[in-house]
């Protein structure tokens, strides 16, 4: 764990949204100023510029916007079976977010709009989801 | 003195697997350049590179060991990285240079050597491209992210895959025509349709391949152009553009807003509107971006540019050809030297150098060459000199 300040700063933010996404949640930022919403990684705020936030942890439920299903694995997923690289929405926030979906092998599998849940996060496959 | 500026000179290698090292590559475009502009090293006041994987080939701090072995180790070189729109970007900034009155004459040339690292390594270290602690690390390679932006994009307008094949047998019918393509090879909708699936739904054929190869330009002021009794192409508009890192953060996955506003300051600069542009280069990575890129660079309406291009609209014959060269998907994709190979392109249409792939009457022409999933982007505008 970071022990100092700068170290908090440098490799703090991170590691507090991998936290969350092991509790299945999503990491926001809520912009005190202008009420936008976005990832707990983006160090101002992308709609007004100001850097104060109410952040908040989200439930990590959504719906999927877009996908990809794997056919040809890049290096460290080659173990990972037939899986979907998935873009969500966090059910009732204005804001999307990207994980790893094992077990799809067709697209028949997972209609747009399907629910889907974080439900960790994994060294190896980074934001894990399952289909709900 | 105006603050116009000219491509002088062009060379390009031939793109594919090539033996070279990534620092010969340079210097084989930069001398068909030179010697192309009818100049000598010693009129180059600096040098720009464009390159992403120098490391992959043992060799990054390209830009000095490029300028020593061209006999001028005194001249600045500088080394710019945009992911595979490292070119446009880079040609971006030799321009400003050039317009700004820093140097009369400059040097531009971008480089890749990718193919000796293997499919699965390329794969990977592209993937660091991407915004890799949502992307790449998450399991997006990228096929795999253009493959999410094309389902995207056929869920909501009326384009299938066969109109995303099209565009592949039209690059592919381009790139027959180009002596210095990667893949030289006709091929048939069915054929792409029935290739293997890289990440659904895009296929084999869908894919640009990984390409080794470098290009160059010789950028000089109006006056410096005129001074050599050699044919010159004006730079007549520049843009540049930015999209979010990763596209879950994009409002719409089905545009990108890089290419539109980067096109958006290249007309305004350039005083011309989409109707205005007889052929375009634009990058054509996935089938699926060039049906995107034509309509973010306002040549079809959002939704339509299956349509057109299933109707033969953006053949080398059509009302507005796309990709005259083959494109990445025929020419091939050394990603460091793609958005300048672009310009050689446009270059060898307006100098009578393009043999049986000249568009007709062609007077003005746009490139477009962008970065990952179009993070960064940048749109030129050229105009021919009679």
């Amino acid at each position: 764990m970071p022990n100092t300040r700068q170290e908090e700063d440098r490799h703090g933010v991170r590691d507090k949204f991998v936290k969350s996404a092991n509790e299945g949640k999503i990491l926001a930022n809520k912009c005190t100023n202008c009420g936008h919403y976005m990832l707990e990684t983006v160090y101002f705020c992308e709609k007004c510029g100001k850097n104060t936030f109410d952040i908040e942890e989200v439930d990590g439920k959504g719906t999927v916007v877009t996908y990809t299903i794997l056919a040809v694995a890049p290096e460290g997923f080659e173990d990972a079976g037939s899986y979907a690289w998935v873009v969500f929405k966090l059910k009732d926030k204005p804001f999307r977010a990207s994980g790893f979906l094992s077990n799809i092998a067709n697209p028949a599998d997972l209609p747009i709009g399907s629910k889907v849940t974080v439900t960790g996060y994994d060294e190896k496959h980074g934001l894990l989801l399952k289909l709900d | 003195m105006t603050n116009k500026v000219c491509v002088l000179g062009a060379g390009s290698t031939r793109y594919g697997k090539l033996n070279e090292s990534i620092i010969e590559l340079a210097l084989n475009a930069s001398r068909e350049a030179i010697i192309s502009a009818g100049i000598t090293p010693k009129d180059i006041g600096a040098g720009y590179i464009s390159n992403v994987f120098g490391a992959a080939d043992k060799q990054v701090h390209i830009a000095p060991v490029i300028m020593s072995n061209l006999g001028i180790p005194y001249v600045p070189g500088l080394t710019i990285e945009s992911a595979c729109g490292s070119g446009s970007v880079m040609l971006r900034e030799a321009f400003a240079n050039v317009y700004a009155g820093f140097y009369d004459c400059v040097l531009a040339v971008g480089v890749e050597k990718i193919t000796h690292t293997g499919t699965t390594q390329s794969t990977t270290l592209f993937s660091y491209c991407s915004d890799f602690f949502y992307e790449g690390g998450n399991g997006a390679s990228f096929p795999g992210l253009f493959a999410s932006i094309a389902r995207a994009y056929l869920s909501s307008y009326e384009a299938t895959e066969e109109d995303l094949a099209n565009v592949a047998v039209k690059n592919h019918e381009n790139g027959m025509l180009n002596p210095k393509a990667h893949v030289k090879r006709r091929i048939t909708v069915d054929e792409v349709l029935k290739s293997p699936v890289v990440a659904s739904p895009l296929k084999l054929y869908d894919c640009c391949p990984f390409s080794d190869g470098a290009s160059a330009l010789i950028l000089c002021s109006e006056d410096f152009a005129k001074s050599v009794s050699r044919p010159y192409v004006e730079i007549i508009g520049s843009g540049r553009g930015a999209s979010p890192a990763a596209i879950q953060g994009r409002e719409d996955i089905t545009t990108i807003p890089s290419t539109v506003n980067a096109a958006k300051q290249a007309y305004k600069m350039a005083g011309v509107t989409p109707k205005d542009i007889d052929f375009a280069e634009v990058h054509d990575c996935f089938t699926i971006a060039e049906i995107i890129d034509t309509e973010d660079l306002g040549f079809f309406e959002k939704g339509k540019a299956a349509s057109f291009t299933r109707e033969g609209e953006t053949k080398l014959t059509g009302r507005i050809p796309i990709n005259p060269s083959g494109g990445l998907k025929s020419k091939g994709h050394p990603i460091g030297a793609t958005g300048i190979g672009q310009v050689v392109e446009v270059y060898e249409q307006f100098t009578g150098k393009a043999g049986q792939r000249t568009v007709k009457d062609a007077e003005i022409a746009l490139t477009h060459n962008f970065g990952a999933t179009g993070a960064s982007a940048a749109v030129h505008i050229f105009k021919k000199v009679k």
